[in-house]
């Protein structure tokens, strides 16, 4: 697929502002705080409805606006595409699609895919469980678009199922009634319902990016670290069938009853699943060098650009937000040859002179100063 | 606002609190009110604060209506042996406009809701309970809509009714939303059509 026309209308700090794209590599260069994450951050919410620097759409819209605007051309295999996303400082977004209005968030995931790759991206590595979940839930999303409706509701289930346990918290001399027993068992098959689809989803979409991420970890680290990649659901299953899932909700749920009755929230679930990252038998956090650490965040993201475009069959957009100068230049020559002409790629850097000459040469080259962009 | 003169500030600001009215809506009414005659202005006020006064609910199904039953609930023509549960008046309301359905209704007044403090004990469940097990009735059917909500409403109900009735669910394809009432009437009338059997889950 093919990014063409970009166009940012009071976004972030984009007034009116038209991009198009002309060649495989686009390079973004600029001091910092002039927009160039912006950029890619309007072509990630494209791709996936989110950024993963905010989740409040009032702080898109440019300040002291009401309303923001993205719309965009792609170009993919068998047609071209017209996209917007229009952002309000209050109230819901509206998303369309050509000339339609959509109401469903599904109809419009999958229309473009993209990987994001940016020097906030070692937090895989460093940060809590919750990072690691939503990175593998944000590519589910692209691969399997119903899975954003599934993690809403699985989401709504939590929150309602919470609200239930603090107020029987608050009773808790008590035994529970026979009506209180029945509304919590509701619950807690639905807990179990759509815990299983969102942990049988995530085991999948895992199942087949760590053999890719291993492959790609062999190869940048010269076969010296062995990458483990483990998925540890709250919730153990062994056998991938829904009933079978689900019946290991409730016993776990059965088995936790009195530790959620004290605390009064759910603590069985999916919510709580951890994604292992381990090298050499070590987990990944407490081992090596923060170099050691980039190549393992290079792994996974160049086997989520492989899975993507096995699964969609078009190559995604690959967006990399100040990593490249990051890079030592043997982890850069992996990236660039793993990319080679294929993916269309968006590079943003403060200093043109972190590339080589080759790279210039086939690269469009833009300037960006002050939510504006121009030829460089 | 500073531009308006206090009664009309007052006046936008109750409009204003309607669904659907943004401050612009609310200033074009206001404005609208204010170019009628007395009469016709006195006639809205009236018709406001009337049907507030007088639209209860029907005693039997729950339905907004000014008697204490309701006209559906009173038409003998209407087929006693099927029972619609619907989350609201509005529902009815649709399912009415599709002239696909005879029998009668009960609104349940909302969903099992516990962050919004919602449980059975607070919808009209006990009296469907009472109605659904009177020896006519053959069928209740779930009208309602799958939500996270919903769906529980809809799972509780099952558990409570089908010990002694036939209970289906109405067939909604993938979430429209949510609401009946934004489905259109061929929607709705294949929705009833395809209603299935209500198993547990
Ligand atoms: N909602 C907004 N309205 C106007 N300006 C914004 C908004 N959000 C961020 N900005 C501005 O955007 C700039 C940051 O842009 P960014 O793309 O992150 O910079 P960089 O070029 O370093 O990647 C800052 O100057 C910030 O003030
Ligand atoms: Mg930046
Ligand atoms: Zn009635």
């Amino acid at each position: 697929m093919f990014l063409r026309r970009l166009h940012l209308r009071q976004f972030r700090n984009y007034t009116d502002q038209k991009v198009q794209f002309e060649a495989q590599k686009t390079i973004l260069v600029g001091n910092n705080a002039q927009g160039k994450s912006n950029l890619l951050e309007a072509v990630e919410l494209l791709a996936t409805l989110n950024s993963h620097r905010t989740s409040r759409d009032r702080d898109l819209v440019q300040n002291e606006q009401t309303t923001g605007q993205i719309t965009a051309t792609v170009e993919r295999k068998h047609s071209t595409i017209e996209l917007g996303i229009l952002l309000r400082k209050q109230g819901r977004r509206t998303l369309k699609l050509n000339t339609e209005t959509l109401r469903r968030q599904m109809e419009f995931l999958g229309q473009v895919n993209a990987v994001q790759f940016s020097g906030l991206d070692l937090d895989l590595v460093r940060g809590g469980p919750e990072i690691r979940r939503n990175w593998l839930d944000a590519l589910v999303i692209q691969l399997e678009p119903v899975y954003a409706y599934i993690l809403q509701q699985y989401n709504q289930v939590l929150r309602q199922r919470n609200a239930l346990l603090r107020r029987l918290k608050q009773e808790e001399m008590r035994s529970l009634s026979e009506g209180e027993k029945m509304q919590l068992a509701l619950w807690d098959s639905q807990l179990a319902a759509n815990g299983s689809r969102v942990t049988r989803r995530r085991a999948r979409v895992l199942g087949r990016l760590v053999p890719i991420a291993q492959e790609w970890h062999r190869l940048i680290s010269g076969a010296k670290e062995q990458l483990e990649i483990h998925y540890t659901p709250n919730v153990p299953w062994t056998q991938d069938n829904p009933e079978q899932v689900q019946q290991a909700f409730l016993s776990k749920i059965e088995q936790r009853r009195t530790a959620e009755k004290y605390q009064g929230r759910t603590v069985v679930g999916t919510h709580r699943d951890e994604i292992e990252l381990v090298i050499n038998n070590t987990p990944a956090r407490a081992y090596g060098s923060q170099g050691q650490q980039r190549t393992l965040v290079l792994a996974l993201k160049l086997a989520e650009l492989k899975l993507i475009e096995e699964v969609i069959g078009e190559p995604p957009l690959l967006l990399l937000d100040d990593v490249l100068a990051e890079l030592d230049p043997n982890r850069q020559n992996q990236l660039l040859e793993a990319i080679q002409g294929r993916f269309q790629t968006l590079i943003t850097a403060t200093h043109i002179n972190a590339f080589d000459a080759q790279w210039l040469n086939a690269s469009q080259i833009f300037s960006v100063a002050a939510g504006e962009v121009s030829n460089f | 606002m500073t531009a308006y003169t206090p009664p009309l500030a007052r006046l936008i600001e109750q409009l204003q609190k309607l669904p659907g009215v943004g401050p612009k809506t609310a200033q074009r009414l206001a404005l609208h009110i204010l170019k009628q005659s007395e009469d016709d202005v006195e006639a809205l006020a009236q018709a406001i604060l009337a049907a507030k006064k007088q639209v209860g609910f029907c005693q039997t199904c729950f339905h907004l209506s000014a008697d204490k039953t309701c006209p559906i609930c009173r038409d003998q023509q209407r087929d006693n042996k099927t029972i619609c549960v619907v989350t609201d008046s509005r529902d009815v309301i649709a399912l009415e406009k599709t002239r696909e359905y005879h029998g009668k209704y009960h609104v349940l007044g909302g969903v099992i809701s516990p962050m919004d403090g919602i449980g059975p004990d607070q919808l009209n469940v006990q009296p469907l309970v009472r109605r659904a097990s009177f020896p006519e009735v053959e069928e209740v059917i779930l009208a309602i809509s799958p939500s996270v909500e919903g769906e529980t409403t809809t799972l509780y109900l099952g558990q409570l009714l089908r010990p002694f009735v036939r209970v289906t669910q109405i067939a909604f394809g993938l979430p429209m939303g949510g609401d009946l009432e934004y489905a259109d009437e061929v929607t709705l009338a294949r929705a009833l059509e395809g209603r299935r059997e209500l198993v547990n889950s």
